[in-house]
């Protein structure tokens, strides 16, 4: 029996020294690499296929488009060196750089990018970004089979690229800076097949170099950019899904910045070691109370604003919210917006109690949709305590996200919590897909708000190329849905990161695609 | 096989009862509904369940476990790649929880109701009181960001794994703890060990040969259990800790209605169930000779 259990025990031990021996390779920081945390593994790398900012923002440094934005968020040349806008806004001619090269060492033309924009429109193909695309004459003949080809892009020779839109489209620049509008080399992606959404191959100024699923991301500078080059080596996106092992392990040095967790804001704005690598940008984006607008209750204006009075948003802001964002005085964040606006609805809880009396509808049970978020739940029951101070009783029901998602989608809720970020820096981003009629549910109007002056101002703004006029036509649109709230409009929520002090010249910016990683430095 | 069926079956009909839709989480925040019905028919959502169960039997029939609605990657690479992360966790997990837990547990019961027993009961009560939530993140306060001496998070070599592996072991080394405990305290007063005594067999040997060894009945089968369940990972530990093991794997499948992927981790928690109980009983037959059936001890 002792030689028994000796040899149980050596058998542990056995086991033990197993684990014990790849030990030797101990693991040190890459030199001259920035290291960033992403929360989740990017689903893909492929630009037709990512729908996710972490996908976005990595592959915003491994591609190339046509144009870009640049920090005060103006459309500027990426590949292409020029454009010229004819016909009334619907036609576009871009000019390309010459001597651009893919990281396999071949110049891009004017070829690939009608390729790149083909295979996002492919009726064979997966991608759901084909509305940055589908303005394109042609396209949607295309994308139904009925076209071989895609009639409004011409390639007239090896450097010029003819864009025609069905009717002008003025933020169409702003569409081609999305990761949907990347150049990719033909040769590549059909050699991959799949696999190109883990091996691309792009123009950008990092290329993928080892991608560890769901542990790291490396990536290393391109020594052939065609512009300025990355000034680190390279950089690596350790994936770590929990916030607090984020934070040790930024603190023990082996993060360089970090997202600031909600947990951890108030700590880090105080430490006086810490408060000056603090920095802050205001996201563009918009949190929001959704209504059913297309059903009992919330078909009622009258009710949508009795809500709007009952909640004082902006206590919650400074409380609860510890002023990570700006209060909201509609859907268009404060940045993007030329003109003044004023929400009418802000706290009155007299007057809601009011209306809620005069619409007979006190006491009335409404359905809550959240999604399972503690930050969601939190503000979801600081809104179920006003409400029922102004007369109503509001059932929380909380999903996980996908169960979530359809049911939003579904129009299953009386209201709903829900936060909407820009794809690209235009109000239109934050009209059209949320407000016009065309989008009910999965397309962005989850409130299914339908107003056909609403959709006339939009579209009319959508064509407009001159800006003064455009800014006009989104005024009138986001006055009318002020006034008829199919929403409450929180806050616009502020994006704090913490760098470590070695690093230089890190910068954040609202919109993901814009970091292209050639700033920042030890 | 019919096991495995049934399984496949019960498992694909409740994933396609639950409130979801894969389709909504893999195109973003705005979608066309032509993208939304291409993209469904694309991977066979449009088709009825029944269709759709059959056909993924078919696939499976053929020795594949379908790609991933999100990644497209190929489900049986990710879990064969997954796995051995899998392994040396549960592996770690099991070498810290089964040596400590049974020695505690022994020296509980033959030090009943000392200063001893209760500290050791004491702390077992504790890690299986404690989520692994927070005893994770207090090891990781303590280890990483305090001594310097761990990594917190990534999976690779011991180094990554002590922290993990340390959490997950608690509550095993609890349970193995409690479970020894009290078997050997029901051995203990069987008249057989008092024959034992008499014979005058050193007490040493009457310990380990005739008191341990008929204890270790229910503990190999807690063992078995907790390690079958480490097996099919652990999401808190895994998701804590950045390891990429099968907890994490299935819980983000679950959570995007990726069913390729709940689908095959089903499918392999199952086999591994099944795998562990077999090897349960085969250490019963080894341990406890009553339970062996070739006649010679009837």
């Amino acid at each position: 029996m002792h030689k028994r259990l000796d040899r149980i025990a050596g058998m542990f031990f056995l086991i033990f020294i197993f684990l014990i021996v790849p030990s030797c390779s101990s693991k040190n920081r890459l030199a001259g690499h920035v290291y960033y945390r992403l929360n989740a593994d990017p689903t893909t790398l492929d630009p037709a296929l990512i729908v996710d900012v972490t996908g976005g923002s990595i592959s915003a440094k491994i591609f190339n488009g046509l144009v870009k934005l640049d920090e005060q968020l103006n459309v500027v040349p990426d590949i292409a060196e020029s454009w010229e806008i004819l016909d009334e806004g619907t036609t576009y001619i871009f000019h390309l750089k010459k001597h651009v090269n893919f990281s396999n060492n071949r110049e891009v033309t004017s070829d690939d990018f009608k390729y790149s924009f083909k295979r996002i429109l492919s009726p064979s193909g997966r991608s759901p970004n084909t509305w940055v695309l589908e303005k394109i004459s042609g396209a949607k003949a295309f994308m139904q089979g009925r076209a071989t080809d895609i009639s409004g892009i011409e390639i007239p020779d090896r450097y010029t690229v003819k864009i025609r839109l069905e009717q002008p489209f003025s933020p169409f620049l702003y569409l081609l800076t999305m990761t949907a509008a990347y150049v990719l080399p033909k040769e590549e992606v059909e050699r991959l097949g799949a696999d190109f959404s883990f091996h691309p191959v792009g123009t950008g100024p990092f290329l993928l170099k080892e991608w560890r699923h769901n542990n790291e991301i490396i990536l290393a500078r391109n020594n052939h950019y065609f512009t300025e080059k990355a000034r680190t080596e390279g950089i690596v996106y350790r994936i770590i899904p929990e916030e607090l092992t984020a934070v040790t392990e930024f603190e023990i040095g082996n993060l360089d910045v970090i997202t600031v967790p909600a947990s951890e804001y108030t700590l880090y704005r105080n430490s006086p070691g810490w408060k000056e690598y603090l920095s802050s940008v205001h996201g563009l984006n918009t949190y929001y109370l959704g209504f059913n607008c297309s059903r009992p209750p919330f078909d009622n204006v009258e009710l949508r604003k009795a809500v709007s009075y009952a909640i004082d948003r902006e206590k919650i802001l400074k409380t609860f919210y510890e002023k990570r964002g700006w209060l909201a005085q509609g859907p268009v964040p404060d940045m993007l917006r030329k003109w003044q606006m004023r929400f009418p609805y802000a706290f009155d809880p007299q007057k809601a109690r009011e209306l809620i009396d005069t619409e007979g509808m006190k006491d009335r049970t409404i359905l809550f949709y959240i999604s399972a978020d503690q930050e969601v739940v939190d503000i979801a029951e600081i809104i179920q305590y006003y409400l029922k101070a102004a007369g109503l009783r509001v059932e929380i029901r909380q999903l996980e996200w996908s169960a979530y998602k359809a049911a939003i989608n579904n129009g299953e809720p009386d209201l709903f919590w829900l936060g909407w970020w820009a794809d690209y820096p235009d109000p239109e981003n934050f009209l059209f897909p949320l407000f016009h009629s065309s989008n009910h549910g999965a397309s962005g109007n989850r409130s299914r708000y339908t107003n056909k002056e609403v959709d006339r101002l939009i579209e009319a703004g959508q064509k407009a190329l001159d800006i003064p006029e455009r800014n006009r036509y989104y005024k009138l649109a986001e006055e009318i849905i002020d006034e008829e709230v199919p929403w409450v409009f929180f806050w616009h929520k502020t994006d704090f990161t913490l760098r470590q002090p070695r690093l230089k010249n890190y910068k954040i910016y609202p919109i993901y695609t814009m970091d292209k990683g050639l700033e920042v430095s030890f | 096989m019919p096991l495995l069926f049934g399984i496949t079956l019960i498992t694909f009909l409740l994933t396609n009862a639950l409130p979801g839709d894969p389709v909504y989480s893999m195109v973003g925040e705005r979608a066309s509904p032509e993208t939304i019905e291409k993209i469904r028919k694309q991977i066979g959502g449009d088709k009825g369940v029944i269709r759709q169960y059959f056909g993924y039997a078919s696939l499976l029939l053929t020795g594949e476990m379908g790609r991933s609605y999100y990644t497209n990657r190929d489900v049986l690479d990710e879990i064969i790649a997954k796995f051995p992360n899998t392994l040396k966790l549960a592996v770690g997990a099991m070498c810290m929880a089964v040596p400590f837990g049974i020695l505690l547990g022994l020296a509980s019961a033959m030090k009943k109701n000392s200063i001893l027993d209760r500290l050791i009961t004491g702390f077992s009560i504790t890690g299986l009181s404690i989520p692994v939530f927070w005893s994770g993140l207090i090891l990781m306060l303590v280890f990483s960001l305090r001594l310097k001496l761990l990594p917190p998070s990534g999976t690779g070599n011991i180094r990554y794994l002590l922290l993990p592996a340390l959490t997950l072991s608690l509550p095993a080394l609890a349970s193995i703890v409690r479970i020894t405990r009290v078997s050997v305290l029901e051995v203990m007063d069987m008249p057989f060990i008092r024959t034992a005594r008499a014979k005058g067999i050193r007490e040493m040997s009457v310990t380990v040969v005739h008191i341990l060894k008929n204890a270790l009945v229910p503990v190999i089968t807690v063992i078995g259990l907790e390690f079958g369940s480490y097996l099919n990972g652990a999401v808190l530990t895994e998701t804590i800790f950045g390891w990429d093991g099968i907890g994490r794997f299935m819980m983000e499948g679950i959570m995007k209605r990726d069913y390729p992927v709940i689908m095959g981790c089903i499918i392999m928690s199952t086999l591994i169930f099944v795998l562990i109980n077999l090897l349960v009983d085969v250490m019963y037959l080894y341990l406890d000779p009553r339970v062996r059936v070739d006649g010679t001890d009837r």
